[in-house]
């Protein structure tokens, strides 16, 4: 289990500008310099925010993929897929709080 | 011997600023807000202590406490480069960070301390409201808000506490502000993000007008805290400063979508 090492990577983007633009320009190689399992490393390079979620990965974290439109996620298919895998809950349609646009700079 | 003048609530909305800057006078938070500083510019505090969970930007995994006493002489932020709203420098304030700390350890309470501080929205958005142009020295004192386990909320108290007696016992002359960030129910980046726990945030606003810290403590359990989102854990925050507060009832607590602004005077 390396979910330490998704999160790490997670947090390394939003904190670090030098790490989110090889994170933009480069992920793949590195992603190499990380112990990620092959699990960890195709739900992370596929979008799947759902898998990452059920993998333990913290979810404060995980809301950097769209926060910077990492690997297919974005604020109008975030929500669609971390719930994807999960059981329906009435409480997803009482959301009455907007999803956030970022302002990047 | 210093004093306690006043302890406030509030939380960080992210956009706040900004969204006061596009339609001014619109948004609820930014009344409460003003409500809110007009307390503080009575009470004329000489230092702010604010308690705050960090958002995984100057803590990670890696290194984590439960309860840590800022030290920097100064510190910079929001350090979040997404967070539309002004950059500051934020004084600290070390003498007294240092003997909090001591304090603190004679008191049992085994503090972390950082004297290399990056701020988050969730310390500095308070203080562009409640410390304008930054003019007086804060110390943040820490609560492990985010990452499981929590500290106890019947910790928080104790904690609060044990502030609540330093302030009493520190040598200094300053009139103390505290201030409490956080919400109390919502979930940024989780499943349920957009829904609040309204049941959750009703029954901690009643337990908190009413004085009834004991309870709202014993209630707030890591299981009942997470199942309200993620984020909801910033209501530790709260009870430190409950903790604090004594027998106080608060002057006036409003609620806002999951949140609360709230003052207690002592004077």
């Amino acid at each position: 289990m390396s979910v330490y090492q998704v999160n790490k990577i997670l947090y390394l983007t939003d904190n670090d500008a030098a790490f989110r633009k090889r994170m933009q320009e480069e992920p793949e190689a590195l992603l190499d310099e990380f112990s990620l399992s092959k699990e960890e490393r195709d739900a992370l390079t596929s979008g799947a925010v759902g898998k990452l979620y059920q993998m333990g990965v913290h979810t404060f974290l995980l809301n950097h993929l769209y926060r910077w439109e990492l690997f297919g996620v974005n604020r109008d298919n975030y929500l669609a897929r971390i719930r994807e895998g999960m059981a329906y809950d009435p409480r997803f349609e009482q959301g009455n709080m907007p999803v956030q646009r970022f302002i990047k700079n | 011997m210093a004093k306690l003048v006043l302890a406030a609530g509030v939380p960080h909305p992210p956009r706040l600023v900004f969204e006061m800057q596009q339609t001014p006078g619109k948004t609820k938070g930014e009344a409460l807000m003003k409500q809110v500083r007009e307390q503080v510019e009575k009470a004329e505090p000489d230092l702010i202590i604010e308690v705050d969970s960090d958002h995984f930007v100057n803590f990670f995994y890696n290194n984590l406490p439960s309860f840590c006493i800022g030290m920097a002489e100064e510190a910079q932020g929001p350090q979040e480069t997404w967070c539309p709203m002004p950059r500051y420098t934020v004084r600290g304030h070390v003498p007294l960070a240092k003997a909090l700390f001591k304090y603190g350890v004679n008191e049992k309470f085994d503090l972390a301390a950082a004297h290399e501080l990056r701020l988050d929205h969730s310390l500095v958005v308070p203080l562009h409201f409640l410390n304008p142009g930054m003019a007086l020295p804060v110390v943040p004192i820490y609560t492990n808000g985010f990452a499981s386990p929590l500290p106890l909320a019947t910790r928080c108290v104790a904690l609060g506490r044990m502030l609540s007696r330093f302030i009493d016992a520190w040598e200094g002359k300053e009139r103390i502000a505290l201030i409490a960030s956080g919400c109390f129910a919502m979930d940024v980046g989780g499943p349920l993000r957009g829904w609040i726990d309204t049941e959750w945030a009703e029954t901690i606003s009643t337990l908190l007008v009413r004085g009834h810290y004991q309870t709202l403590a014993r209630r707030a359990t890591e299981e009942r805290i997470n199942k309200a989102g993620n984020n909801s854990g910033e209501l530790l925050n709260w009870i430190t400063v409950a903790g604090a507060v004594g027998k106080t009832k608060p002057l006036f607590l409003e609620g806002d979508e999951g949140s609360g602004y709230a003052v207690w005077k002592f004077e």
